[in-house]
């Protein structure tokens, strides 16, 4: 598997939150991740909410002791976007955020309005001698779309509720380091991807369900609905953490390079904790840990609380801006991350 | 003359480092008869035969430069700090992909959304405290790629909007640049001599010394100018419109602009059927402001096309106005070579 490949392929489709399947149609995130989750699983599919499932059950070979426990693999596949909530009378788009947007990337950004056809446009911005004042960025209420259209020309392609992008080119950066948006979190989705494709005809110590989420940046609720349906033993989410820039705090940001994050929180499960620790020194996989003080704002915080109570665990990838065109990762980190699901589901420690 | 737009336009040359339009525009005039200089600041001065000979020395004048940034700084970590040449505002340049000069991307971004306090959410960083991230992992690696005072500039696809419109970056002259390639590249009705600029950007510089060697009688500028024709401004701030044709403005910060060529260039737009509209505000400034003071003094007149989130990496204009700005040009240069 190249994994800059199915990243790119990734990145470059869109899937905001509530648009996973039906923005870009057949392009769509959800398309693309179940494409390339079917090779892995031949009963992938898309559910009724937009999230990617899939699983490896080894019903035939049952061990004398037992079915072996199911693990669940979450990243979730939706990202931030904007929404067209109304078309004024000149053809411009009012849109507002859906999860949590980043407004100070926005004024004279390229964006992809996902009609009926895909439409360029740019984001309204005043030029610095017609702002009140020119250190604030664009309102939260006040965010318009220039697609070049008259309203009449507008209203035949682009419907209310159609979701929108940012562009940007997908592109290595140095050191191994790529730079798109929805890195958030297809970088977790190719990790689990990385990791399927190390486990290939090697044998499991688990009965493995994948899901690749919807709306999480709405509040997690795709993974809540797909993990009722699989009822795991344990799960693993994915996601992406808060990497390191210029002047962060050093127990608040954590190094592009540095390897997996281990997540430990009163949310996650410490046995799994330690057991993902105890692993990755064994097979000498770079990570990271990142402690936090209650809910971990991923898909762990729902996905733990599913049915009876899920054991959970935590590994994230560490990412520079955050909720921006231009996040940035390394891809070392991602294969620190699939190599650590890999030895967990199929190595002996 | 789109095409000509679309490859000046994707072309990088921040004011002082104008070399890659400067040699595209020499080699789009390969087999073009016409005297081509490059003087010492790196202006281009060109002269080319027309049919007959006007009355009077009339030159046309667009600049090659284009806002960007310039390396300041690269610390220890190999993070680099950048600063504007020209106007950018802050407003554009968060979350924004960039190239080095030496093909290297880098991308501008900073602490993230989560970590800010609410009313920081609102706030447009300073570009001083930013950093742009190449993916350096020390100052060592980052030198190899990206040394202090190298340029850097906008990544920004060229493309179309909707109906009418075009987007790029650098539509700030780049569009003057294109009018000009697009005259020279025919036959002239008339004798007529030309300058492309560096420095414009930084205080219109290298017009001062073109237009001193040449020591025109008339001189028309072709730019483009800020228009606020979006959503949420009201018409009396919107300064002026795309589609509403050619902005000859009376006056702006740099320049009062030839009151009987101001005239004419209206009479000459409504003879010919052209669009044209004014400024409705007297803001920005261009060549015109040193050209017109040089020598003794130059006639001056602008023609810009209006070009929305200038400054910016998305230039947004409407092909039309730019199209018949090119047509009122060559219309108000006949009328002149007979003043």
């Amino acid at each position: 598997m190249n994994l800059t490949e199915t990243l790119k392929t990734l990145c470059t489709s869109p899937g905001v939150a509530g648009h996973e399947r039906s923005a870009g149609r057949s392009g769509s995130a959800s398309e693309a991740a179940l494409k390339l989750l079917s090779a892995y699983m031949p009963n992938a599919k898309i559910d009724s909410f937009g999230t990617v499932k899939g699983s490896i059950i080894y019903n035939e070979n049952l061990p004398p002791e037992g079915p072996a426990p199911l693990l669940l693999l979450d990243a979730h596949i939706d990202e931030v976007g904007l929404i067209v909530n109304f078309i004024d009378e000149k053809g411009f788009l009012k849109v507002s955020g859906v999860g949590g947007i980043d407004r100070r990337v926005l004024p004279a950004a390229q964006v992809t309005v996902w009609g009926k056809e895909p439409c360029k446009g740019v984001i309204c911005t005043l030029p610095p001698h017609a702002q009140k004042s020119e250190d604030k960025t664009v309102k939260e209420d006040e965010i318009y779309i220039d697609c070049g259209f008259t309203k009449e020309n507008a209203e035949k392609i682009i419907t209310l509720g159609d979701s929108v992008t940012i562009d940007v080119k997908f592109t290595e950066l140095q050191n191994g380091k790529v730079t798109s948006r929805a890195l958030d979190d297809r970088a977790g989705v190719a990790a689990i991807l990385y990791a399927l494709d190390l486990l290939k005809d090697k044998k499991l110590n688990y009965n493995i369900a994948v899901i690749f989420s919807s709306q999480e940046e709405l509040g997690c609720r795709g993974a809540g609905i797909a993990a009722y349906g699989f009822n795991p033993d344990l799960a693993i989410a994915v996601d992406v953490s808060y990497g390191d820039y210029p002047g962060a705090k050093e127990n608040t940001s954590w190094k592009l390079g540095g390897g997996t994050m281990l997540g430990i929180s009163p949310v996650l499960d410490r046995t799994l904790f330690e057991k993902m620790k105890c692993i990755a020194s064994d097979n000498n996989i770079l990570y990271q840990i990142e402690v936090m003080n209650g809910k971990t704002g991923t898909n762990a915080d729902v996905i733990s609380l599913t049915q009876n109570g899920i054991k959970c665990a935590l590994l994230s990838i560490p990412l520079r801006n955050m909720h921006t065109p231009v996040e940035v990762i390394q891809l070392s980190d991602i294969e620190a991350t699939g190599q650590l699901i890999a030895e967990f589901i199929a190595g002996v420690c | 003359m789109e095409n000509l737009l679309k490859d000046l336009s994707l072309l990088n040359a921040v004011s002082g480092d104008e070399n890659d339009v400067r040699a595209y525009i020499i080699k789009t005039l390969e087999n073009v008869n016409c005297d081509i200089e490059t003087d010492n600041l790196g202006n281009l001065i060109i002269y080319k035969k027309g049919r007959k000979t006007p009355k009077n020395k009339i030159m046309l004048c667009a600049h090659m430069d284009e806002v960007g940034f310039i390396v300041n700084g690269i610390n220890a970590d190999g993070f680099i700090s950048l600063s504007a040449v020209g106007a950018i505002s802050d407003n554009v340049v968060y979350g924004r992909q960039i190239c080095f000069k030496s093909g290297v991307t880098g991308v501008i971004g900073g602490k993230p959304v989560h970590h800010l306090k609410e009313n920081e959410k609102d706030e447009q960083p300073a570009l001083s405290s930013l950093y742009a991230d190449i993916g350096a992992v020390s100052k060592a690696d980052a030198e190899n790629h990206v040394s202090l005072g190298d340029t850097a500039y906008f990544v920004s696809e060229f493309c179309s909007l909707g109906d009418d419109l075009i987007k790029g970056k650098a539509f700030d002259d780049r569009v003057g640049c294109a009018i000009i390639l697009d005259l020279l590249l025919l036959e002239l009705e008339y004798d007529l001599h030309f300058i492309f600029t560096v420095q414009e950007e930084v205080g219109a510089r290298g017009a001062l010394a073109a237009t001193y060697r040449l020591k025109p009688d008339y001189a028309v500028i072709l730019e483009t100018t800020t228009a606020c024709d979006i959503a949420g401004v009201e018409s009396d701030k919107q300064i002026c419109r795309l589609g509403a044709g050619t902005v000859i403005p009376f006056m702006d910060k740099g320049t009062a602009y030839d009151r009987e060529l101001y005239n004419l260039a209206f009479e000459t737009a409504a003879e010919n059927g052209l669009k044209c509209q004014t400024k409705t505000q007297i803001a920005g400034g261009n060549d015109g402001s040193s050209v017109h003071k040089t020598a003794g003094g130059v006639r001056t007149i602008c023609f810009a096309a209006p070009c929305r989130y200038l400054h910016s990496p998305s230039c947004v204009i409407d092909k039309n106005d730019f199209a018949e700005m090119r047509v009122l040009t060559e219309k108000l240069v006949s009328k002149i070579a007979n003043m």
